[in-house]
């Protein structure tokens, strides 16, 4: 018998919008959180735009404790968890989910503690300065900032799980996978509840110039609020993000037992490798095509039954082109008549997160029935000729949704969702 | 006016920043092959124009690592540090 | 609380090649022999750098020089856990002797398991960052340090664009790798590349991880690393890993090569980071989980390797969950522990469990546990020389500093039932 999986909570920390309301308030409206880098002294920079979140920990409730133990990107988490756990009507105090040892977490990231990793090897390092680091300078926690594995720890910990847990990093599609592997964990009775999602902080130093290294990143410094244009044909690269979202997935009989409200059902997950270059994408998207057509083979549903796609739209000029040809590639002539938008044009892109940021998008698209736009979308760019819902949200009653995304490493990955209560 | 950015040069660039090694012979005198052909990936010529930033002191324009063939790069190269000496 | 099974007793999950890379030995051949006789491999830390660290005994590779194995366009581009990834991944794939050239590229994955990242490169680059400026970090930090790294290049150089994972777990994550890799043969795939390999041992990945209280400061090799004993004293860092093909039980048979193994059974569980004494009841679920997963009866468990952390309170907890789940067999069973030669390499070490277990089945013969002599535990651990017996299913358990807890049951080519 096939486990179904709907789901019960969310959580999100973006930029421009903490917390559900906010988040989904501000992609309606279709405003933009992307800006001059305060995080840090960027000036010496190429790209020094950013979408930052406006964080305080002890705002959001977390203890001194969990401030000190916990690198910026476990913080979202928690705090992202939290929501998701509450909306869902589940807390480790015991109203909702009855066995811990059923309740898994699957969480991802694709640099983790870079927070933290970078601030502590300053100090050990005197700058720079020294190779033979002087460990007596390091922080208490340096080491849970270390291993990644700190992040599903963390909100094991907090959700009370003793289930399977697992942080996944499979670069920028960690959010997608590591909620695609959560629910393969309830479909295959490891688990009847999966709290899932990603978070990532990675406007540090290092990552911003490692990306400036590799002219990824939007220079359009003099007007950062519309630096991040996916599909448009004066796109010239993402703007980094940082945030996290937290789904709470469950198995639909539990969820029913329980009376729980569902936003959505998880139908479909697939991921493939491009095996072609750690940075490059094929023109044809030949791969993440197969990774579309295997999630929805899953969920059983035909590509024309999609009736929106939350792209991965980083706003670079490979990624549009070649996300544009995978679609195409799958959906064939239906592909030009389903709208496809990319919130990266509001909140930007948050690596390892954004897919899960992207999935609490899709979840309440379809609950509300409103599909988010593509910001500083004006100038059509000929090879991306689909309708990418340009600046202003639409209402249209939703069935299933595909997200999509590609990351360093070659990875695709697609997800399916569909509207709650539809049958199997 | 000689050039100081040649053949020979871009060869010790490939093989420091790329690890390829490639006769600079080979580079002169294959002028139909491209990067691509003779190893050189995306990332490996952005590699190649950071060293030849930081060396020089000076930004290379912005087209160089879209360089398709040695020839073009080396022509590229010498203009932008000429310019920024 | 019954695993689903389904699909899976139609496409079984088995090893068809092994690569190893660990301090104790370069290949499956060295690396068996040193294992086997219990020969042990810890040394002084003598990576530059760390000469005034607290901990001061390692299991490094000694005798591995990535340039014969691995062009030097890619050791350019990454760092050395990917190094020893990539060859790795070439021995396991030479050893199945894998028709890549016959398979779909999407029917072939590749998963690892990263928990220290790359390191090396990493420092190296934030050194030029914060020495020099930003202008001074190069292209490849983008691809080098991050967890995804050894997983992209693993795919790219062998044209697999099947199922594609990393899981950045703790210790844990090399089971689940595997764990990951028979889902994907049951959902579809021939062939998945899976393992884990880690490069930790950098200055400041050590400085890193000093804060684990669990880390053996002990200054001798000797004395370092003896779980299960009153001596036990922490755990000693490694380095290296294993890989391995695991293929499609029916394309294995079809094409004839030597089944090696059968993943048979997973099972995991979270107790909490450092919450040793709570690890006895998440261990011991994981390992019915896993049984239950294995159709496999506690007494069919010819030989256990254990996690071993080598802290008095885990290790009492890791006998006593064997106890649990096993019942009266727990004590009977063997159980060894090759780790105390070379080290705990994060997500690696149970991947080298898992390859120790593969041969031992092949061997017929149970390694011992290097150095350790008194148990202080009811365990029948195999310790001074090796055992001769004849393993026919395999326990591998490993726990991780932050609170996972994974068992893996592992068939010999006798098969699943």
């Amino acid at each position: 018998m096939t486990r179904r999986v709907v789901v019960t909570g969310l959580g999100v920390v973006a930029p421009g919008g903490l917390g559900v309301p906010a988040f989904w308030d501000m992609l309606t409206a279709g405003r933009t959180a992307t800006r001059g880098i305060t995080l840090f002294d960027a000036a010496r920079f190429r790209s020094r735009i950013a979408a930052e979140c406006d964080f305080d920990p002890v705002a959001c409730g977390l203890t001194a404790e969990q401030i000190e133990r916990s690198d910026r990107y476990v913080q979202f988490a928690l705090v992202a968890a939290t929501e998701a756990m509450r909306d869902a009507g589940i807390t480790p105090e015991g109203s909702g989910a009855k066995d811990p040892w059923r309740i898994g977490v699957s969480m991802g990231s694709a640099v983790a503690a870079s927070t933290r990793l970078e601030q502590d090897y300053v100090k050990v390092s005197e700058s720079g300065a020294r190779w033979d680091v002087d460990h007596r300078r390091a922080g208490p926690y340096l080491h849970h900032a270390f291993s990644p594995s700190a992040l599903a720890s963390g909100v094991a910990e907090l959700a009370g799980a003793h289930g399977p847990v697992q942080t996944v990093s499979t670069g920028c599609t960690s959010g997608l996978d590591a909620i695609g592997y959560a629910f393969q964990t309830i479909e295959e009775n490891r688990a009847d509840v999966c709290v899932a999602g990603a978070a990532d902080t990675p406007v540090t130093p290092l990552t911003v110039a490692c990306f400036d290294s590799i002219k990824a990143t939007s220079t359009n410094n003099d007007d950062p609020a519309h630096a991040s244009r996916p599909f448009d044909a004066h796109r010239d690269g993402f703007v980094l993000g940082e945030g996290a979202a937290v789904l709470v997935l469950e198995e639909l009989e539990h969820a029913r037992a329980r009376g729980a409200h569902a936003y959505c059902e998880f139908k479909g997950f697939a991921t493939y490798g491009n095996a072609y270059h750690m940075t490059g994408l094929t023109q044809e998207g030949l791969e993440m095509s197969e990774a579309i057509n295997h999630a929805l083979g899953h969920a059983r549903i035909d590509g024309t039954e999609i009736d929106y796609v939350n792209a991965h739209g980083s706003g670079t000029k490979q990624n549009d082109r070649h996300e544009t040809a995978a679609v195409k590639r799958s959906l064939g002539a239906h592909a030009y008549k389903t709208p496809m938008s990319s919130i990266k044009s509001m909140v930007g892109h948050s690596l390892g997160a954004i897919g899960a940021i992207e999935l609490a998008a899709c979840a309440l698209a379809l609950a509300h029935g409103v599909v988010p736009p593509t910001a500083n979308y004006e100038t059509p760019d000929p090879e991306c000729d689909l309708d990418y819902v340009p600046r202003t949200a639409r209402a249209l009653p939703l069935r299933n949704v595909l997200s999509v995304g590609s990351g360093f490493g070659g990875f695709q990955s697609a997800v399916v969702l569909s509207r709650a209560g539809g049958a199997a | 006016m000689s050039r100081q950015f040649a053949h020979q040069e871009l060869a010790a660039l490939m093989k420091k920043c790329a690890g390829l090694t490639v006769d600079p012979a080979a580079l002169a005198g294959s002028p139909e092959m491209t990067f691509t052909e003779f190893g050189l990936d995306s990332l490996g010529l952005l590699a190649i124009v950071g060293e030849l930033e930081n060396h020089y002191g000076t930004p290379i324009e912005p087209g160089a690592e879209s360089c398709k063939t040695p020839n073009d790069f080396i022509d590229v190269i010498n203009a932008s540090i000429t310019a920024g000496a | 609380m019954s695993v689903s099974r389904g699909a899976a007793r139609a496409r079984g999950a088995v090893v068809t090649g092994l690569g190893v890379i660990a301090p104790n030995g370069v290949g499956t051949d060295a690396f068996w022999k040193a294992t086997r006789e219990g020969i042990s491999f810890l040394d002084r830390l003598t990576r530059p750098g760390s000469e005034n660290f607290p901990v001061r005994v390692a299991g490094q590779i000694r005798g591995f020089d990535p340039a014969t194995m691995i062009e030097e366009r890619l050791l350019v581009q990454t760092d050395r856990f990917t190094h020893i990834a990539l060859a790795a991944a070439d021995l396991a794939l030479e050893d199945s002797r894998l028709p890549v050239d016959d398979l779909s590229p999407f029917a072939v994955g590749v998963v690892t398991a990263a928990g220290s990242g790359g390191g090396e490169f990493g420092q190296r680059e934030l050194q030029q960052l914060y020495g020099k400026g930003p202008r001074h970090v190069g292209p490849f930090q983008s691809i080098a340090w991050f967890y995804a790294a050894s997983t992209g290049q693993v795919s790219i150089r062998g044209g697999f664009k099947g199922p594609c994972g990393v899981v950045a777990d703790d210790e844990a994550g090399g089971l689940d790798a595997l764990a990951h890799a028979r889902r994907s043969i049951r959902h579809g795939a021939d062939a998945i590349v899976a393992g884990a390999t880690e490069a930790g041992l950098a200055p400041y990945s050590m400085v890193c991880q000093l804060g684990w209280r669990e880390l053996s400061r002990a200054r001798e090799a000797g004395r370092a690393y003896l779980p299960f004993t009153t001596d036990a004293c922490g755990f000693v860092p490694g380095e290296g890993g294993a890989m391995f093909v695991v293929e499609e039980e029916g394309a294995a048979r079809r094409r004839g090569v030597p089944i090696r193994g059968f993943i048979s059974g997973y099972g995991a569980t979270f107790t909490g980071a450092s919450r040793w004494e709570e690890s006895r009841e998440g261990l011991a679920r994981a390992i019915r989980v896993a049984l239950d997963d294995a159709q496999c009866a506690p007494e069919e468990i010819d030989v256990v390797f254990a996690d071993a952390l080598g802290v008095p309170e885990a290790d009492r907890a890791e006998a006593l969950a064997i106890a649990d789940a096993l019942g009266p067999h727990g004590t009977r069973v063997p159980v060894t522990a090759p780790k105390t030669g070379f080290g705990r390499a994060h997500c690696a070490a149970p991947t080298l469990d898992v390859a120790a277990a593969v041969l031992a089945m092949e061997h017929r013969m149970v390694p011992p546990t290097p150095y350790v002599t008194d148990v202080c535990h009811e365990l029948d651990l195999v310790t001074r020389s090796p055992r001769p017996a004849e393993p026919r299913c395999a326990l591998v358990l490993s726990r991780g500093l932050m609170g996972y807890n994974a068992a893996l049951v592992l068939r010999g080519p006798e098969g699943d039932m």
